[in-house]
């Protein structure tokens, strides 16, 4: 019999008017992992970590923590503790004073706040000499430590987190995320996070689950959502991708009408398939070189334009009325813009979704 | 000389123009205050603080003080009170008729003090309220209260209400949330709106002269002297009447200033 999740959503609406934010979730997060909800803006995220950590409540459906049902109860008296995108950070005491906080509402006497304040901010890389400073005056990534260790000092047995690194700037971000997945190791918590950084996603989480319009796509971990998206829409939100309109063509080949050619499927296709489209990663499409004998979807076109991606190059290639993305390591000899070049993919590098 | 050198100086001429039409008539009444005779005349002839002595030896004077202080600090500690809240229904929630209230809030402010004092006293009568001072402090919050409120919504709107779930996500009761988070965000409000209240009070006539029934506080006691029976007792009341209000503002600013300077260490 597997674990009993720790938290757990059945059939979760929740409407404001006539909108659904969230329709019809369910889900389960197990204890200790790394999940990260997914989805472009207004897809339904926040609104559903809010319910999660008790500031709104569902419409319909139930929430459950280890099995009871805690939909009335406020967000003071469950187990859950929120990093706020805003950080939320109370700008009128210090940084100390922000991570006893939740140790001072609960009575902890003031030598243990101080002790188990001081252990927090030192887990969440913060110099102890920070303790009397107005939180006013500390940077970016200072706030951001301080409302970890003040999350932390509440020692909830989840912690959320409403996409709070989205106003740092990149490097501090990648350190920052890294961070955040060792304290989640370190303490076992469950960590239900929010991005709409699918790179984020992939770096921190055990499981992701993707939302849009308030429902959730897929739910799988980083490999199996990025090789095996569901849909179109998951395939094109985890990252770029080239995408070619295509109809079922005699002797089971699919036919591109764009490109003017046969296109090997990546299996065989389905009795219902009449037409819908292909999509191929840039990282899965090769250069081929003249001389090189392949017989299946290749195809050549003019090279307009080259981006350096550090270690990688991304060409964009016009073929026709489309444009394809092929992604390489960079290495010497490669073409240049207004070269005429041939690319292609193997078939079971493409993904096929029916229209 | 530049243009710009020019265009500096004419600045500043008209600056100091400006404060000296706001401040002359305040040193005019000074003067007045230690005239020796019982008129003003410019320029002054004689000098004397008798008017001083007679001003701090008058009950009636020590009496209308006393009433205007008392007034002043239960109309501030009161409109203050109601102000939070106000406030917090002005600017943190939502709720129905949130705008009608915004709206109902502003009209005792823009309604003219007189007729705000005589509706008022017509109330009280029907009532059978006898009108004294404590009329007087009710009289005031309905036009000072709602300033109040507008001058601490201002601080209200401007924080981020995370803060507050923040803390309630973190523990802490309703009542914890209230004390530890929205109290001391709403401060610098909440003492601007005190100060202006109390000032507010201190200077108003209007409402006081319908309501105050037997009870005379500062500006009525002026008024009734500008009337009939005038000495230099009323520009030396009026002038201290000034230093007094100065001085609660500098003692304001500095207790704030020290509890600013205490929350930064």
């Amino acid at each position: 019999m597997p674990a009993e999740p720790i938290m757990e959503l059945r059939g979760v609406d929740k409407y404001f008017g006539n909108l659904a934010a969230v329709n019809q979730i369910t889900l389960a997060f197990e204890e200790g992992e790394f999940f990260t909800l997914v989805g472009p803006s207004g897809s339904g995220k926040t609104t559903l970590l809010r319910m999660l950590a008790g500031m709104d409540k569902p419409t319909r459906g139930d929430i459950l923590l280890r099995g009871e049902r805690i939909n009335d109860r406020p967000a003071n008296w469950r187990p859950t503790c929120m990093v706020f995108q805003s950080l939320a950070l109370f700008p009128h005491m210090t940084v100390g004073q922000n991570v006893e906080y939740p140790l001072k509402c609960r009575g902890t006497s003031p030598s243990e706040r101080k002790k188990r304040a001081s252990r927090c901010l030192e887990l969440s890389h913060l110099p102890i000499s920070y303790y009397d400073r107005p939180v006013t005056t500390c940077s970016g990534g200072e706030r951001q430590r301080v409302a970890l260790a003040r999350a932390l000092a509440f020692d909830p047995e989840i912690l959320f987190f409403d996409e709070p690194l989205s106003a740092i700037d990149y490097r501090l971000r990648k350190t920052l995320e890294k961070e955040i997945k060792d304290i989640q190791r370190e303490t076992k918590k469950t960590f239900v996070y929010i991005t709409h950084s699918l790179e984020e996603a992939m770096v921190m989480s055990d499981r992701i689950g993707v939302m849009r319009d308030g429902g959730l796509a897929q739910i799988g971990s980083p490999h199996e959502i990025y090789s095996n998206p569901v849909n179109r829409f998951v395939s094109e939100f985890m990252g770029e991708v080239n995408s070619i309109a295509v109809k079922r063509h005699e002797g089971g080949e699919l036919w591109c009408e764009s490109l003017g050619a046969t296109i090997t499927p990546p299996s065989v296709l389905d009795e219902s398939f009449s037409q819908g489209t292909l999509m191929i990663r840039p990282e899965n499409m090769h250069l081929v070189n003249p001389g090189e004998a392949r017989s299946t979807n290749v195809f050549s076109g003019e090279l307009f334009n080259e981006y350096v991606l550090g270690s990688r190059i991304q060409f964009q290639i016009r073929c026709n009325s489309d444009t394809f993305l092929v992604e390489r390591l960079r290495e010497a000899g490669m073409p240049k813009s207004g070269d005429q070049i041939s690319f292609g993919w193997s078939p079971e590098d493409s993904m096929l979704f029916p229209e | 000389m530049s243009d710009s050198v020019l265009f500096r100086r004419l600045a500043k001429s008209y600056m100091a123009f400006i404060l000296t039409l706001m401040y002359v008539p305040m040193l005019i009444v000074a003067l007045a205050s230690i005239s020796k005779s019982r008129f003003f005349v410019f320029p002054v002839r004689r000098y004397d603080m008798k008017w001083y002595e007679n001003t701090f030896s008058s009950l009636q004077i020590q009496d209308g003080f006393l009433t205007s202080l008392t007034v002043a600090f239960c109309v501030a500690v009161i409109s203050v009170t109601l102000a939070v809240f106000g406030a917090l229904a002005y600017a943190r929630y939502d709720w129905r008729g949130k705008s009608l209230f915004q709206q109902l809030l502003l009209v005792p402010v823009f309604f003219p003090q007189s007729v705000l004092g005589l509706a008022l006293q017509l109330w009280f009568n029907s009532f059978g309220v006898v009108m004294s001072w404590e009329a007087t402090v009710f009289a005031q919050l309905v036009w000072i209260a709602p300033i109040v409120t507008l001058i601490i919504s201002i601080q209200a709107f401007g924080y981020d209400g995370s803060v507050e779930e923040a803390a309630s996500d973190l523990g802490a009761s309703r009542w914890q949330v209230f004390r530890d988070i929205t109290i001391p965000l709403l401060s610098p409000g909440i003492f601007s709106g005190f100060m202006f209240a109390v000032l507010l009070s201190w200077g108003n006539f209007p409402l006081a002269y319908f309501t105050s029934g037997a009870d005379v506080t500062i500006p009525e006691w002026l008024y009734g002297k500008m009337i009939g029976g005038y000495t230099p007792m009323v520009p030396a009341v009026g002038f201290l009447s000034v230093l007094a209000g100065a001085l609660a503002l500098a003692i304001g600013f500095s207790l704030k200033a020290f509890s600013g300077h205490k929350d930064n260490k």
